[in-house]
């Protein structure tokens, strides 16, 4: 109903902007990030510290990340995490062209930041024993939600938290 | 704690029905297939987010509604909460409470504790292993609500092993041959995760079941008359010695190792919490074989009674009890027995065909419901 009621122009550039979206949009062939040129813009940018690679699940954690405005290294994208019941294994994700990034280029550090799902958590496992003999790897802290109240956290999460403390600087 | 006031729409038969309860003991009279299951089915829910009668939110929903509600008022010591959980025909639950929706069903459990007496108890003595555990698992959640996290983790780790193996004994047999090299390094972590997650599994459950022991072998010598000794034993299909989760995982991954031609074989994982045993030993015999119905009631009866006490020893709170149409099963010094048990302590929610068969003791003081085709209406005896 709402498109329905805007004017036509509106409507045929939305239409266009969904088609040219769907064709054009692609992979970058070095990071699987979503990207419309064959290099997405992160890669491209050399400005970006490129010793550093964030491995994540999915686009859209990328997305997240780069919000933060916190981050300045590279990404790699998955395409998903291991999962036996959907039939993806380790050949079903980028992982060899990850490997090849880590041995070919001068990566310093794999900073893994996938969910931490029992699939995530295998898959962490996994990209870890793959790497560790050629650079530094580490994963992201979980644990609380800023703002959040101790008293209020779950097991898990508070057990998570202890996990990954760290000394104060 | 205090169930004082339960509100049902659209849940089951009843349409909208509101009961208030104004004694410790309340009695639901009413024929079969009236209702008086269903709710306490509701307070079930409300207790543990499970119904032993269904695990599929759409039969909760009345045939020409696309949604049930259950609302609560519960009483404890220092607080009254309002409970409400929705139920979808299609789509998830909310569950609230005092009219906050709670992301995450966790924070739900542990407003009301409720142990359930029925007829399909009897299954913990005569059915299979796994109606032991489930029992085991639904007073662990009750005990320590962080423990449903854990159980689901596990059943992923294990629905996730099993697709591998699955997959593995596929590939072995289109070319028995063939290597599955390719596997080994995916396998491998999916053997640590089950046996960092059946690690977690198997010390709650010996945990629990340490405590319970004493009290259950305590209510049983206390009905059968102190002439049988009954033990409750945590058989763990992976046997450790030593509470220390890394040795606890050692043994699980050495198990595994043994069994792994095995595994590869059926496509499945055979070790694991998921193979846990429960056993209930009368004078050093194992119940399942021995004992006549009677002593089978007697043991069920024990069992449930320790629940309810260690419910009440760890929540600080005495849980609400539901008797659904047990009562008339029980013999007239068991049901004695029972009321000394309850007394003025537990809220105790009693359905029943027949009113007649009760001790007079049980009627005195108690409020009585009829429950007629999704009515409910206060009765005068």
């Amino acid at each position: 109903m709402h498109l329905i009621k805007r004017p036509d122009k509106e409507v045929q550039a939305l239409a266009q902007a969904l088609v040219a979206a769907k064709q054009k949009v692609g992979f970058c062939k070095i990071c699987f990030h979503l990207s419309a040129e064959p290099v997405c813009s992160i890669c491209n940018n050399q400005n970006r510290d490129r010793s550093t690679v964030c491995v994540v699940g999915d686009s859209r954690d990328v997305i997240a990340l780069e919000k933060t405005r916190e981050y300045r290294g590279l990404y790699h994208v998955l395409g998903g995490v291991i999962s036996p019941m959907d039939g993806i294994g380790p050949e079903q994700l980028n992982i060899e062209a990850l490997v090849r990034r880590v041995t070919k280029e001068s990566v310093e550090e794999i900073i893994l930041a996938i969910s931490p799902s029992v699939e995530g958590e295998t898959t962490t496992l996994y990209i870890n024993g793959l790497l560790r003999p050629f650079t530094k790897v580490t994963r992201i802290a979980f644990g609380l939600p800023m703002g959040g109240d101790l008293e209020y956290a779950d097991e898990v999460t508070l057990a998570r938290a202890l996990e990954g403390r760290r000394e104060l600087d | 704690m205090y169930l004082k006031k339960l509100h049902l729409r659209s849940f089951r038969n009843y349409v909208d029905r509101q009961v208030e309860f104004t004694a410790k003991k309340t009695i639901l009279v009413g024929n079969n297939a009236q209702g008086k299951s269903n709710l306490l089915e509701a307070v079930e829910l409300l207790a543990t987010l499970k119904s032993h009668r269904t695990s599929r939110d759409r039969e909760l929903v009345l045939d020409t509604a696309t949604a049930s509600q259950i609302e609560a008022i519960v009483e404890r010591t220092h607080s009254t909460n309002e409970l409400s959980i929705i139920f979808r025909k299609q789509g998830r639950r909310t569950v609230a409470v005092n009219r906050e929706n709670l992301r995450r069903q966790l924070d739900f459990l542990g407003v009301l504790n409720a142990v359930q007496f029925s007829s399909l108890d009897l299954d913990l003595v005569r059915g299979a292993p796994e109606t032991r555990r489930n029992w085991l698992d639904g007073l662990l959640i009750q005990l320590e609500p962080v423990y449903s996290n854990i159980l689901q983790q596990y059943n992923q780790v294990l629905r996730q092993r099993n697709a591998l193996l699955k997959k593995i004994r596929a590939v072995r047999q289109d070319d028995p041959n063939g290597s599955i090299d390719s596997f080994e390094p995916q396998l491998r972590l999916w053997d640590e995760q089950l046996a960092a997650a059946g690690s977690r599994v198997t010390r709650r459950r010996a945990r629990v079941v340490a405590r319970l022991d004493p009290i259950a072998r305590r209510w049983h010598q206390k009905i059968s008359g102190e002439t049988e000794l009954l033990e409750v034993k945590y058989l763990p299909n992976v046997e450790w010695t030593e509470d220390e989760p890394s040795k606890v995982q050692r043994a699980f991954l050495t198990r595994i190792e043994e069994r792994r031609i095995a595994e590869q074989y059926q496509g499945k994982t055979v070790v694991g919490t998921h193979r846990d045993e429960l056993e209930f030993a009368i004078n050093e015999t194992p119940a399942r074989h021995y004992g006549s119905q009677g002593q089978q009631r007697t043991l069920v009866l024990a069992l449930k009674l320790a629940e309810l006490k260690l419910i009440e020893e760890v929540i600080g709170e005495p849980p609400l009890l539901l008797l659904d149409d047990v009562l008339a099963e029980l013999d007239p010094n068991r049901q004695k027995q029972l009321l000394e048990v309850i007394g003025d302590r537990f809220q105790t929610i009693i359905t029943t065909t027949h009113i007649n068969s009760f001790n007079q003791n049980w009627i005195k003081d108690s409020q009585i419901l009829k429950v007629q085709a999704g009515t409910i209406i206060t009765a005068f005896l």
